[in-house]
């Protein structure tokens, strides 16, 4: 302890004293990025691969021995606010976020070797409004990327946790924050921010990941005049609130140098109060990461009154090769677009019990509504399904090529809702609607193995509390996720039985991924309860799991 | 400002303008604002895991400041609405989580209404000295007769109505602190009282007895904290405040003791204690007043005396006829009278020349707040108004008298004075 302690005073002071000269660039260049997918002793972007497939060609850990999965550390995050840190990991390094601090950890034995603190006014909670979290660093050219809770973007020394730079986005007291994990593509960081519960006007922005100078931003409302505008038929100041956050990172294709962002809801609810389709709200945006210029855009709820944000991870799949991005959006329907030009291919259900619409005309491409909308929308109650939960959460799905196969953690929740006429007051919740849960009978979540272009399902694995976590699918035939009440879990992927499970201590909300050194497969995932469903359920089952946010790595044990 | 106003307007139009607002409409109202402003990390109607927030249904539904001082500066993690909610709203929430959500439906009267008239700005001066900005904390005795008692919304007797008054005249919103006083050996009023002050539980502490000793004795040295309604639970019994030195204010009533006599029959005109001879005599043990019946009595008075112990019980005894005339506290003789509806005691018009000016006591650190305290104090007493808060609380009032401060009682003071 004190010999630690020792060495690293020794080694701060020499920094110090500018004994240390900063070596060249560190590479994380833009062609490791590009091959993170296929290179399992490194972890460079979210989603594992720019494609966010999170899927692992390691099979080392596989059905056969799961069972003897044990831990092999575990690192405390001293924070007890959920934990949906997405690992990343390069050079010895792996690197994992809270809401107030940044960690270098030695990957194999836990060991941390740095921690640098995030501060933010103490104001700042407001204006989150589904729980104090941060979903992850990028990684380029020898520095890390993080957001930070009071909307600013900040890079750091990926060695030593030094701050390089540190840019304001947006002043957060009108209710914009950041959780988003950076997206680094064709050398542009690029961001999203949050806040679709507060009468923002959401946005997209790029910058450069060398001195912090922002590019470019671009609004997922456009200004009256801009193309889509015309979509906002209020004739008022709608717009200006309108919400549209995009605070999940986006994917991109190299080949085509298109980055695809996830757009979140409308705010506030009331969607009688803004008639028209209120683009680009939940929608899918194709955008050219130089510029931030849309190249087309989806939209999956046009004039929601819902709140099925629709900033869902954008998963890349090559079917009947075709190549396409894929979504399990809130709403409940999951989509397949051509990556190339956003034409739908197909939208199939992905949970039983979808009521606001029947199906999506693929002609179209739009929601065929039923009178639970068209009520929602004239102020009448309705209860629909999926709640504003969605038929998921935030929580990312899993594919897994060589069986096309999507792995997703399902909700079955409904919501009791009426439209009420919204105030807006800066940074407070802008909601216009008051609501109560339609709680099912028996489970309210499933982890669920479907086809993406058909919807059907192959196998189901009921929970009675939902999982906010993220699924993991890997080669040895496993998908791992986590349970709000602490298990770690690992899944037989072709028949979904459950083969092993790991208390973690806290719950699971956070993104399990896997890894290789010098011939050992690991997997890792942030344990931490939080998120959207235990905070805004009631749900009384997880008053005895423990909050406390701690870095667990696993590997078989001989 | 204009907003403030028209809200406050609407607000008083919900408080005194009976039904424009129905109960379910005030529940709805309220569950909005909770909606708004706290379900998200409180959960819906206030239900949530409680892993890593607070449970707002075990919030103490008798401790408003708390609430009020917790959602206005922030608490821990959560952060500070302060500059965010309006009073109106903060008093709607807190009657929302005192009904438990609209689940045990309480009343909202105007107790639970902050001071909702445009007052002054306090002066910053004033409130740098403040525990808690725009309020002034008091130190009452839950216990303290017709000095002072807890209600069920704010208090009653002398003591409190006296701290309301201060708290009004100085434009602040008065908070009290509830403290037991125990009558044990090993507890000093006096000593509890510095404690208080010292640990910062109060701004101010009325009912403080000028007496030479407990002006000096005690600031060196420490001593334990009473029971208090707001006491952590992280604070043990054992644990002990270093004293600090106290200022008082300027005596806002003195504390007497008189003859008391069992029935009308019984009453005479005395002008020493010794003249009681003939009756049989009550003494108060281990009381100030019980030594000097002792010490003043004539040999036969003395010899003849029932000897009781101290309390409440005391006079009560006089009321089944165990004795007909004791020399007591006019307080003591106030409460019984309080107390007990059907009574056929006479305080009579003797008074001993011995008794206590009451004042309000504070940190000498917090001296400045005497510049209000005191102004205050001497107008009330000029105009009345004291003497008509003692009548509210049922006490026989009796001005503060020279020497302000009572000195060291000595042996010959005992012996002689009447």
């Amino acid at each position: 302890m004190q010999v630690t302690h020792l060495i690293k005073s020794g080694i701060a002071s020499a920094f110090a004293l500018g004994l240390f000269v900063s070596e060249p660039a560190l590479a994380q260049s833009a062609q490791e990025l590009i091959d993170d997918a296929s290179d399992p002793s490194t972890i460079l972007t979210y989603g594992m691969g720019y494609g966010q497939t999170r899927h692992s060609p390691l099979n080392a850990i596989n059905t056969d021995n799961v069972s003897k999965l044990r831990p092999a550390w575990t690192y405390s995050l001293s924070d007890k606010r959920g934990q949906e840190s997405f690992p990343l990991l390069y050079d010895g390094m792996m690197y994992v976020t809270t809401h107030n601090a940044t960690v270098a950890l030695d990957p194999v034995s836990g060991r941390q070797l740095w921690k640098t603190a995030v501060e933010y006014p103490a104001e700042t909670p407001r204006v989150a409004c589904c729980g104090i979290v941060n979903r992850g660093v990028a990684i380029y050219e020898g520095k890390v990327f993080r957001t930070t809770l009071d909307a600013h973007v900040v890079a750091m020394d990926a060695k030593t946790g030094e701050e390089i730079w540190r840019v304001k986005s947006i002043d957060f007291k009108a209710g914009y924050s950041m959780t988003v994990a950076p997206l680094l593509a064709d050398g542009v960081l690029i961001v999203g921010i949050s806040g679709g519960e507060y009468g923002i006007r959401g946005y997209i922005e790029g910058y450069d990941p060398d001195t912090g100078a922002k590019l470019w931003r671009t609004y997922t409302i456009p200004a009256p005049g801009e193309e889509g505008s015309e979509t906002w038929k209020d004739g008022g100041d709608a717009w200006k609130r309108g919400g549209a956050p995009a605070w999940l990172t986006g994917s991109y294709d190299v080949e085509l140098n298109t980055v695809y962002w996830g757009v979140g809801n409308a705010a506030s609810w009331n969607a009688g109060l803004r008639p028209g389709d209120n683009l680009y709200t939940s929608s899918i945006l194709a955008l050219d990461p130089q510029t931030g210029s849309i190249k087309w855009h989806y939209q999956t709820s046009p004039n929601d009154p819902f709140d099925h944000d629709g900033t869902n991870e954008l998963v890349h799949a090559t079917i009947d090769g075709r190549d396409v991005i894929m979504q399990a959006s809130r709403n409940g329907f999951f989509y397949v677009l051509d990556r190339a030009t956003g034409e739908l291919i197909a939208a199939n259900k992905f949970v039983d019990k979808v009521n606001w619409a029947d199906s999506i005309d693929l002609e179209t491409g739009r929601p065929v509504d039923t009178d639970v909308v068209r009520g929602a929308r004239a102020g009448e109650q309705v209860t629909y399904w999926p709640s504003a939960f969605g038929g998921k959460n935030w929580s990312p799905t899993a594919y897994n090529p060589d069986s096309q196969t999507v792995f997703i953690n399902a909700i079955n929740v409904g919501l009791n809702y009426k439209a009420v006429e919204p105030q807006y007051r800066p940074g407070v919740f802008y909601f216009g609607a008051e609501f109560s849960f339609d709680w099912p009978e028996g489970d309210r979540g499933e982890l669920r193995a479907i086809d993406p272009m058909t919807g059907e399902v192959k196998w189901s694995s009921g929970v009675a509390i939902p999982r906010l976590g993220a699924v993991l699918s890997t080669a040895g035939d496993l998908v791992f996720t986590g349970a709000s009440t602490g298990e770690f879990e690992a899944f037989n992927s072709a028949t979904g039985e459950k083969l092993w499970e790991y208390n973690t201590g806290s719950g699971i909300v956070g993104q399990p991924v896997t890894w290789e050194k010098d011939g050992t497969q690991y997997v890792t995932v942030v344990s931490g309860g939080g998120a959207v469903y235990a905070l805004f359920s009631g749900d009384e089952r997880l008053a005895e799991v423990p909050a406390g946010g701690s870095v667990w790595t696993f590997a078989l044990v001989e | 400002m204009i907003k403030k106003l028209a809200l406050s307007l609407c607000f008083l139009a919900l408080l005194f303008g009976a039904p424009v607002f129905a109960q379910d409409d005030l529940l709805k109202k309220e569950e909005q604002l909770f909606n708004q402003f706290c379900s998200h990390c409180h959960g819906k109607h206030m239900v949530n895991p409680g892993t890593s927030s607070f449970d707002l249904r075990k919030f103490p539904k008798d401790d408003k400041p708390r609430f009020y001082e917790s959602v206005s500066k922030g608490r821990g993690d959560m952060p500070a609405w302060g500059d965010v909610l309006f009073p109106e709203e903060l008093d709607l929430l807190w009657h929302y989580v005192k009904s438990r959500a609209g689940k045990e439906p309480t009343a909202f009267d105007s107790s639970d209404a902050s001071d909702v008239t445009e007052s002054n700005e306090p002066e910053t001066v004033l409130s740098s000295l403040l525990i808690t900005p725009g309020t002034l904390t008091a130190c009452l005795a839950k216990n303290g007769g017709v000095m002072s008692s807890r209600r069920s919304k704010g208090g009653a007797g002398l003591d409190y109505q006296v701290a309301l008054a201060l708290a009004n005249g100085m434009g602040l919103t008065l908070a009290v602190e509830w403290y037991e006083s125990e009558q044990e050996e090993e507890s000093s009023p006096v000593r509890e009282s510095y404690a208080m002050l010292a640990y910062g539980v109060c701004d101010i502490l009325p009912g403080f007895a000028l007496y030479e000793t407990s002006l000096s004795a005690f600031y060196k040295t420490r001593a334990a904290l009473p029971r208090w309604d707001n006491r952590p639970d992280t604070l043990t019994r054992e644990f002990q405040v270093d004293l600090q030195p106290l200022s008082v204010s300027d005596p806002y009533a003195r504390m007497e003791m008189g003859v008391v006599f069992r029935t009308p029959e019984f009453v005479r005109p005395i002008t020493r204690v010794a003249d009681l001879e003939g009756l049989h005599v009550g003494v108060e043990q281990g009381t100030l007043a019980g030594v000097l019946t002792l010490r003043q009595g004539s040999a036969t008075l003395t010899s003849e005396a029932t000897t009781l112990n101290p309390g409440p019980d005391f006079l009560w005894k006089m009321e089944q006829g165990e004795f007909d005339a004791a020399l007591v506290t006019v307080g003591a003789y106030d409460f019984h009278k309080k107390q007990n509806a059907i009574s056929t005691l006479v305080l009579g018009d003797y008074r001993h020349s011995i008794g206590f000016n009451l004042s309000v006591a504070m940190l000498k650190s917090n001296r400045d707040l005497l510049d209000q305290i005191d102004p205050l104090i001497n107008t009330m007493i000029a105009d009345g108004t004291m003497a008509a808060l003692a009548d509210k609380s049922r006490l026989t009032y009796s001005e503060p008298r020279q020497p302000w401060v009572q000195t060291r009682l000595t042996m010959q003071d005992i012996m002689m004075r009447q």
